[in-house]
């Protein structure tokens, strides 16, 4: 009998076997202007030479799965022949959902799993409770941790202790990689050039880029400076899908002040919107969306446990999904909490080497635990006693 | 666009009209919509000739609200009538009846620091505010673009 481990993003689905490795595969459709009547899905993303106005179809909505069209397209091409030749009958899934997922979504997930797709057992679990199974184990002494998860749709602080989720400390900030790069867009398109259409490159873009400043005032006067003394602007060669293929930083030595280059490239020149992007994890309220950013969301979940775990927590902190991959970020999140955090108390933040697969490995693990049999909902048990079962059964 | 002129923005002794609270707070959310738009573009498959008879229209997740259709954005499309949307599953939930915690109460509260002002041009720290739709600038240079492009005619 094979698991399937599946971590299933609002962007990109982390999926393989339980006895394999991990892929990380676009969990949406796509359309071109190139060859309009075609719709692309997950990874046939790649065969789309021109991807410059890439169309995009979601099947998630504010990080929750409500186009179930779409995402059974995605899971159909995944599960599929050319992908992942699952044997249903014989077959179990591990599938990740987002903390407190709606009622009427959990049961649509266990119809699809059981009745379309006819797994023989499944597991649903939070992707926190993933990551938090992963940390627990490669820190065996630990008692509690704290997930810092920033993905695509949301930025989610979630405690757990002794392997327990702590509900009321969860936390949710509305800012996630989604709008990151919706808001680099429009104050691009804004600024110098119009590319509201351009998300995959814009995207890219963010990626390349970005970073969290660790001095955001001191940041903001160096990006003001004239001439070399801005170390902050990088002016970016925007692909063109013929001769650029993939966009990039002009080397510092070929950079020209004027920003008149004599090469034809179309050049973005960028300097506070490299780090005035990804502060709005710190400071959502720098857009205007009143809600705490990171630190201070931390201290405000912390505070809302008992008083002996709190240590534990801020001692024991760990980073997952694709936001916290800017470069600073995991070192400005350990500075900021240093000066909200009394100070007798250690504070330690850890980025893993893959943060956006980590929850992925906890589910690899987990799908090799001895126990893991006692944990599944089977077929069966499903056909037998419908919803109730799951609902009993998994910790969402 | 055209009530919300006549209503909320008064016209001064000189000659710059103000714009109200509740019309710069609707001006605010409608620009953190456009911050969850999936895209701006139209769908490549609509402006195609219309599909033969076996056609079936793809599914899509975005939901036009009328507000946006009524401005210039482009990213305008076929909607599905039959598909629940977020907002639709949300009130399903009924979470104001539900115990705590949910996703409702989850939502990280509002930050206890001083709010930080940004020029709405330039993106550098700002001292001013604009008098006429409250939006921030730095510099003289940065407020006639302000007026010239966004001020009271907010298109993107
Ligand atoms: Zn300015
Ligand atoms: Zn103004």
């Amino acid at each position: 009998m094979a698991t399937l481990v599946l971590d299933n993003g609002a962007y990109t689905a982390k999926i393989g076997y339980s006895s394999d490795q991990v892929s990380v595969i676009p969990n949406c459709q796509f359309r071109s202007k190139t060859s309009r009547m075609k719709t692309f899905t997950a990874n046939q993303l790649d065969e789309i030479k021109d991807p410059s106005a890439l169309f995009y179809i979601l099947p998630f909505q504010k990080g929750y799965l409500v186009n179930w069209d779409v995402q059974r397209k995605v899971w159909d091409h995944l599960f599929g022949k050319e992908m992942f030749k699952v044997d249903f009958a014989e077959s179990s899934i591990v599938i990740s959902e987002p903390y407190f997922n709606f009622t009427s979504i959990q049961e649509s997930m266990n119809e699809i799993l059981f009745e379309e797709y006819r797994f023989q057992s499944a597991l649903r679990i939070n992707a926190g409770s993933l990551s938090a199974r992963g940390y627990f184990r490669s820190e065996p002494y630990q008692l509690c941790c704290l997930l810092v998860d920033s993905g695509f749709s949301f930025t989610h602080i979630a405690p757990y202790c002794r392997g327990s989720r702590m509900k009321d400390g969860i936390r949710r900030i509305n800012v996630g990689g989604k709008l990151l790069t919706n808001h680099l867009k429009e104050i691009i398109s804004y600024r110098q050039l119009h590319v509201m259409d351009e998300t995959h490159v814009i995207n890219q873009v963010k990626e390349d880029v970005c970073f969290v400043s660790q001095d955001f005032y001191k940041d903001m006067a160096v990006a003001q400076l004239k001439g070399h003394d801005n170390t902050v602007m990088r002016d970016y060669v925007l692909p063109d899908f013929s001769a650029i293929k993939k966009g990039f930083c002009k080397p510092a030595d070929q950079v020209v002040l004027s920003g008149k280059y004599k090469t034809g490239e179309q050049i973005l020149r960028l300097a506070n919107e490299r780090f005035a992007v990804p502060e709005m994890l710190f400071h959502p309220s720098d857009i205007g969306i009143q809600e705490m950013g990171i630190p201070e969301a931390i201290v405000d979940s912390v505070q809302s446990l008992s008083e002996d775990m709190q240590p534990h927590m801020y001692g024991n902190i760990i980073l997952t999904g694709g936001n916290v991959l800017f470069p600073g970020f995991r070192e400005r999140l350990e500075a900021e909490l240093r000066s909200l955090v009394p100070a007798h108390i250690p504070v330690k933040v850890t980025l893993p080497n893959n943060p956006i697969t980590y929850a992925w490995e906890g589910g690899k693990l987990l799908a090799n635990d001895p126990d893991y049999e006692e944990m599944v909902v089977t077929r069966d048990d499903y056909e037998e006693n419908g919803h109730f079962v799951c609902e009993e059964k998994f910790d969402i | 666009m055209v009530v919300e002129k006549k209503n909320s923005a008064r016209v001064e002794a000189g000659q710059r009209r103000v714009l109200d609270d509740a019309t710069r707070q609707r001006r605010l959310s409608r620009q953190l919509e456009a911050l969850e738009k999936d895209n701006f573009q139209d769908d490549p498959l609509s402006s195609l000739p219309a599909p033969g008879p076996t056609a079936r229209l793809p599914a899509f997740s975005e939901t036009e609200e009328p507000e946006k259709k009524k401005r210039k954005t482009r990213g305008d499309h076929f909607k599905l009538r039959f598909r629940k949307n977020f907002t639709a599953l949300l009130e399903e939930e009924n979470l104001a009846d539900k115990p705590e915690p949910n996703y409702l109460s989850a939502l990280a509260p509002p930050s206890s620091l001083p709010p930080r002002h940004f020029c709405c041009v330039c993106g550098f720290p700002s001292n001013y505010t604009c008098t006429t739709c409250g939006g921030r600038y730095c510099c003289v240079k940065c407020l006639i673009t302000h007026r010239e492009t966004r001020c009271l005619k907010w298109t993107l």
